[in-house]
């Protein structure tokens, strides 16, 4: 990342006139939900949802003071009945791709990007083919990562400002919409910086 | 220079707008039935694909937007969703035309991917594996895409027309429901009005 995640998020508060996040904790966090509607939004619902099985938020907003950088997007698949965190391929095959956009309060901030199933453009995570010798089939198959790796700078959620991720799952070779069902919901982590408020005094 | 730099530096060269929200920027286009070819030309036909196929409608990027390629991604698709190496085991050469300008040209991409591997600048981090052996099938993925980190930023300037070209002798790309895809990842901005987060 060209800029530091503390960088950008003084940069953003400065701009929003948050004079107070720069004595906040600074941390490491990661938010998640699964979209259990089956309505191609995550995060709106969280309020909605069971914690920790399906999400780790309240609601989909920060409290005051309280912030994220996100450096990564990431999704996965979430198996409704068993409440089992599923590798994407392995649940809609390597020819699904799903494409979603970044909402932060009324700003569309990430547009139609990409996350494929067979593994995707995810920065220096590539690898090659592993064979055993000897042997015709490869000894294992792959679980790709499904992430964006946020270039160049990170995204930053502000306080108390509402965020979601609108997505659709298509595949990339016929482009037919695939539906999600309730064995195979999607779900989406946002990683990165974060900011914890902290009173700086005894409360 | 930082990817930032550059993209400002370009864009002012050219007297673009230099707002905007900055973001990440994926750019992704798939050839339908590509058959048996020495040549590929991604991001130049949009007709009859949906948005699960590409996310352009256009080979060239709004008004108020543009962006730097750091990452070349390709991935082949039989008929049944399996993956599979890239253009199988053949030397392939890649180039990336901006404008009347060639900006990579003929980049051997055969280095980077399956069993040929030879990893110039992969900084290796496996997603993970199965133990299972199996053969390869839609849900059991034994290569990974091929991916290419550049050492250079390019830029895509708004509003100019910009294609991939792949170069081979006789490929056998997959016919049918088969499929290719090309995607060019990197830092960029799209248009907004206003503070940028």
């Amino acid at each position: 990342m060209a800029l530091s995640a503390q960088d950008k998020i003084m940069y953003v508060a400065n701009k929003l006139g948050l004079s107070t996040l720069k004595d906040m904790q600074g941390s490491t966090g990661a938010v998640y939900d699964v979209d259990t509607d089956i309505s191609g939004v995550l995060f709106s619902n969280a309020s909605r949802h069971q914690n920790p099985n399906i999400t780790n938020l309240t609601q989909n907003e920060f409290e005051v003071n309280e912030a994220l950088l996100i450096e990564t997007i990431s999704f996965y698949a979430y198996q409704g009945n068993t409440f089992d965190v599923l590798n994407f391929q392995a649940a809609y095959g390597s020819d699904a791709v799903i494409v979603y956009d970044l909402i932060i309060g009324n700003k569309r901030v990430m547009k139609d990007t990409p996350v494929f199933a067979a593994g995707s453009p995810y920065t220096f995570a590539n690898t090659g083919q592993k064979l055993v010798p000897g042997f015709t089939d490869p000894a294992s198959a792959f679980v790709p990562r499904h992430q964006t790796y946020l270039e160049g700078a990170g995204i930053l959620i502000p306080p108390q400002v509402q965020f979601y991720i609108d997505f659709r799952v298509f595949n990339v070779r016929t482009g037919a919409v695939i539906t999600p069902t309730d064995q195979n919901l999607i779900g989406c982590y946002l990683f990165g910086t974060r900011v914890l408020l902290n009173f700086n005094t005894s409360i | 220079m930082s990817q930032i730099s550059k993209l400002g530096y370009v864009d002012s060269k050219l007297g673009a707008p230099s707002s905007g929200q900055q973001t990440t920027r994926i750019l992704f286009n798939t050839i339908e039935a590509p058959g048996t070819t020495s040549s590929l030309v991604f991001f130049t036909s949009f007709q009859g694909l949906t948005n699960g196929q590409t996310n352009l409608t256009a080979n060239r990027l709004d008004s108020m937007e543009s962006m730097v390629i750091k990452t070349i991604w390709l991935a082949q698709y039989t008929a049944l969703g399996e993956l599979r190496n890239f253009g199988e085991d053949s030397q392939q050469t890649l180039s990336i035309i901006v404008g009347n300008q060639q900006v990579v040209k003929d980049l051997p991409i055969q280095f980077n991917q399956g069993a040929s591997g030879q990893a110039f600048d992969r900084l290796h981090e496996n997603g993970g594996f199965s133990e299972s052996v199996g053969i390869s099938e839609q849900f059991i993925q034994t290569v990974m895409p091929m991916e290419i980190r550049l050492l250079t930023d390019i830029v895509i300037p708004p509003q100019v027309a910009f294609e991939v070209r792949v170069q081979s002798n006789n490929v056998a790309y997959g016919s049918g429901a088969a499929a290719v895809v090309c995607a060019l990842s990197g830092y960029g901005k799209i248009f907004s009005a206003g503070n940028t987060f």
